[in-house]
């Protein structure tokens, strides 16, 4: 048997319904007729998109292949629509790369200059063993499409610098490229010194680019390359390991003096950052004028995760506390899945930008990671490489 | 009396007054079939006569399916599987996934939304309406508007069919499949009304036409009228629709919208075919599938004859042009003759491959001129990426 549901009221419906069909109809015969257009209720997306609420990627397509050399290619990308891609010089973007059945998450440099018109571009060289840089040197191909997070990171180009003093070594040069050519073509009263080191000359990356932005601003950009084999005259290089005291001979080569508005941007392999470092604070430079951008080989990085079991995390977010039971992920992956808005941009430790404070409790990090001793030494931590490994309390600050 | 020529007697106030009612009546004796008028005259009345797409409130249509249920799980139909699966993996978030960043200007000349010659301008001229550069940007703006509003109110339909569908249909693995549609469904109604709202930020009103279609299929009570009507005739128009617009716009984020979409498009004519091929040629009657190739038919005339932009005509022109000069007009614009040509070239071979293009309607479709459509290749020959490539005159792989 059928149960009508609710005659009544069904009937009341289908009469105004009746009615409002007569109106129409004979309103339309006295000459008025509905508004083509719909009056629209306020806007329910305002302006920029609303944080995520999950970390995921937007999908980038590669334009062009270029080998800079036997071991490092550049890509050039598109982002979905055309839009211009817009970042600060020295940023990064996070790739998430499938190979052998596995998404790995990479850093890669965008090397172009941050002024228009230039094609955004990021540079990526072999690495001994590595599972990414091996597969997008040897695979990469125009049409291929690749997803991507950010551009992230704060090793960027400050612009109230007067003389800015870069040490690259390797495919450090990614970032310092885009910074120095970026200072040089935006900037035009700051001078830039670059010293780039290599193991021989068919490693040099951007060769003939940099040499053209020494050949059109000599006043204002000083080159000298280092290298360990095969230094000559042609190459105009000096031999030798890019160290400590390496370093410091070029610069008095180049007549170099210290001063406040000296900026110290240094990118490259963990030893030669740590050489660096060590000298240039021995020769009195203040640690805050010194900027380092280390990349982990993601072989080397510590993992934590599922051993750690499920702890209960209290989450203080915009005002309120949400509670959370963590199973392994991480401290972003469990916020954003249960709604509370986290600022974050490269997902991988190396921008800071989901930095948050443990208020109790213990997490442990993905190691290395960009967090400063200073940050940790406040109780920093990074969410999104951050795990809770006892019961916590976390504050996102606003 | 001819009606057109009782139309042209009358007085312009009261002619603008009667015009829509002609249109009406035009449709309801245009169908010849009585069972088909059965199915499409209410509607009409509704859609046509009382505007009830327009009337500034909710619209109630009474559901008369059966939902049905197989409690034994089925796997009924391994193509409508591999569908589902597809459909898992080609999900994509609406929010994040187009750059929403993107600056829309709709009146900048450097990156038209619409080419330049998507209307006839030449025919307003030939009947006296002068548009200086500014308004044809803003017409041609316009129209975009209107398509685009027209595209959200068919997403809403398709949407609310997709999920009546989904209860409906018998093929237990087409309910799995379904599912997924209805997220594509309001995936597109979420990306839509965002650039409507915040790059356009205009909104039409339903089109009369197509509020009878949604109208009809929605209350019918039948799981293959609905299937016919939502996956093949709508879809169809969908497809042609967004594929023209793909093809013709420079605006980057529009380009990259329609792109995505048209690839979730491509998978729900595909499943229309699946249901309705198994279905017409072995579970119907030859009396059934008369009536249902008679209903398309039908239908195909009206999506070709009826998708007029009357909205815009009555924001615009109302009183320098009359409906019939309107017509002229947009009949004879390249971007919406592209529309067509797009729109048969994948309805009619998707007819012919579900078995609703039989010797006895073909010299119907010849007469209308759409038998030259009769060669393309259906739905399920064809992916989203091959679509697309076509679109962008890429050289293409051969189908699979």
């Amino acid at each position: 048997m059928r149960v009508r549901p609710l005659p009544v009221r069904r009937l009341g419906d289908r009469l105004r319904q009746l009615g409002q069909d007569v109106r129409f109809a004979t309103g339309r015969l006295r000459g008025r007729r509905p508004s083509p257009t719909i009056a629209r209720p306020v806007r329910s997306h305002r302006g920029e998109p609303r944080p995520s609420r999950s970390i995921q990627p937007r999908p980038v397509e590669v334009v062009r292949v270029v080998r800079e050399t036997p071991d490092a290619v550049s890509l050039y990308l598109r982002e979905a629509g055309g839009a211009p891609l817009a970042f600060r010089p020295g940023q990064f973007l996070s790739f998430d790369v499938e190979t052998g059945g596995r998404v790995h998450r990479r850093a890669y440099s965008l090397a172009h200059a941050a002024v228009p018109g230039r094609e955004a571009h990021v540079t990526i060289k072999r690495v001994e063993g590595g599972k990414v840089s091996n597969h997008l040197n040897d695979h990469a191909a125009v049409g291929m499409r690749l997803r991507v997070l950010g551009p992230s990171g704060s090793f960027t180009l400050d612009e109230t610098a007067e003389h800015l003093v870069l040490v690259a070594g390797g495919s450090g040069i990614t970032p310092i490229a885009s910074i120095a050519e970026t200072a040089l073509l935006a900037h035009p009263a700051s001078r830039v010194t670059l010293i780039y080191g290599n193991r021989s000359e068919a490693d040099i990356i951007f060769r003939e680019r940099l040499a053209r932005l020494a050949d059109e601003h000599p006043e204002r950009f000083r080159l000298a390359h280092v290298l360990e084999a095969g230094a000559t005259d042609a190459t105009a290089a000096t031999a030798g390991r890019l160290d400590g005291p390496t370093l410091m001979a070029r610069l008095e080569a180049l007549t170099h003096a210290d001063d406040a508005g000296t900026r110290y941007y240094v990118c490259g392999p963990s030893g030669m950052m740590d050489a660096v470092r060590t000298a240039l604070v021995a020769a009195g430079v203040p640690t805050g004028r010194i900027r380092e951008e280390r990349f982990a080989r993601p072989e080397e990085r510590t993992s934590v995760g599922p051993e750690l079991g499920a702890q209960r995390v209290t989450l203080r977010v915009d005002g309120r506390e949400l509670e959370l039971v963590t199973d392994g992920d991480t401290l972003l992956e469990a916020g954003l899945a249960a709604g509370a808005t986290m600022p974050f941009s490269c997902a991988m430790g190396g921008c800071a930008a989901c930095r948050v404070k443990v208020v109790e409790g213990q997490v442990v990090m993905e190691e290395p990671n960009c967090l400063t001793a200073e940050e940790r030494a406040e109780g920093y931590v990074l969410a999104c490489v951050g795990r809770a490994a006892s019961p916590c309390v976390v504050e996102v600050e606003g | 009396m001819d009606p057109e020529n009782l139309l042209k007697i009358l007085p312009d106030p009261v002619r603008h007054r009667v015009e829509p009612y002609f249109d009406a009546l035009e449709v309801m004796t245009s169908v010849k079939d009585p069972k088909v008028l059965a199915s499409l005259g209410p509607a009409s009345v509704r859609g046509l006569v009382f505007q009830r797409g327009k009337q500034g409130q909710p619209t109630l249509i009474p559901a008369t399916h059966d939902a049905y249920f197989d409690w034994s799980y089925p796997s009924d139909q391994p193509e409508m599987l591999e569908l589902y699966r597809r459909a898992k993996e080609g999900q994509w978030n609406g929010e994040t996934y187009l750059p929403w960043a993107t600056d829309v200007d709709p009146l900048d000349p450097e990156v038209p939304v619409i080419p330049e010659h998507f209307l006839n301008f030449d025919a307003f001229e030939e009947f006296g309406v002068k548009l200086d550069a500014r308004e044809r940007a803003q017409l041609r703006a316009d129209m975009l508007a209107w398509q685009l509003s027209q595209f959200l109110h068919g997403e809403q339909g398709a949407l609310l069919a997709a999920a009546q569908v989904t209860e409906a249909v018998q093929f237990f693995d087409g309910k799995l499949y379904g599912a997924t549609q209805v997220v594509d469904e309001a995936r597109h109604v979420e990306v839509f009304h965002r650039y409507l709202d915040t790059k356009l930020e205009k909104l039409y009103q339903i089109n009369d036409n197509l509020f009878v279609i949604i109208d009809a299929l929605m209350g019918d009570s039948r799981w293959d009228m609905k299937f016919l009507g939502m996956q093949i005739m709508v879809e169809g128009l969908a497809l042609g629709a967004f594929g023209t617009l793909y093809k013709l716009t420079k605006e980057p984020l529009l380009k990259e919208l329609l792109r995505n979409v048209i690839q979730d498009e491509a998978r729900h004519v595909h499943y229309g075919v699946l249901a309705l091929r198994e279905h017409v040629n072995h579970h119907l009657g030859e009396g059934e599938r008369r009536e249902r190739e008679d209903w398309a038919f039908e239908v195909a005339v009206l999506m070709r004859n009826r998708f007029r932009a009357y909205e815009v005509y009555e924001e615009w022109f109302e009183h320098k042009l009359t409906r019939k000069q309107w017509q002229h007009v947009v009949d004879t614009s390249p971007g919406m003759q592209e529309f067509r040509h797009v729109m048969f070239s994948r309805l009619v071979p998707n007819l012919r491959e579900i078995g609703l293009l039989s010797d006895r309607i073909r010299p119907h479709y010849d007469r209308v001129g759409l038998l030259r459509y009769m060669e393309g290749k259906a739905a399920h020959e064809v992916t989203g990426d091959q679509m697309l490539a076509e679109l962008d005159g890429r050289p293409q792989l051969s189908a699979a």
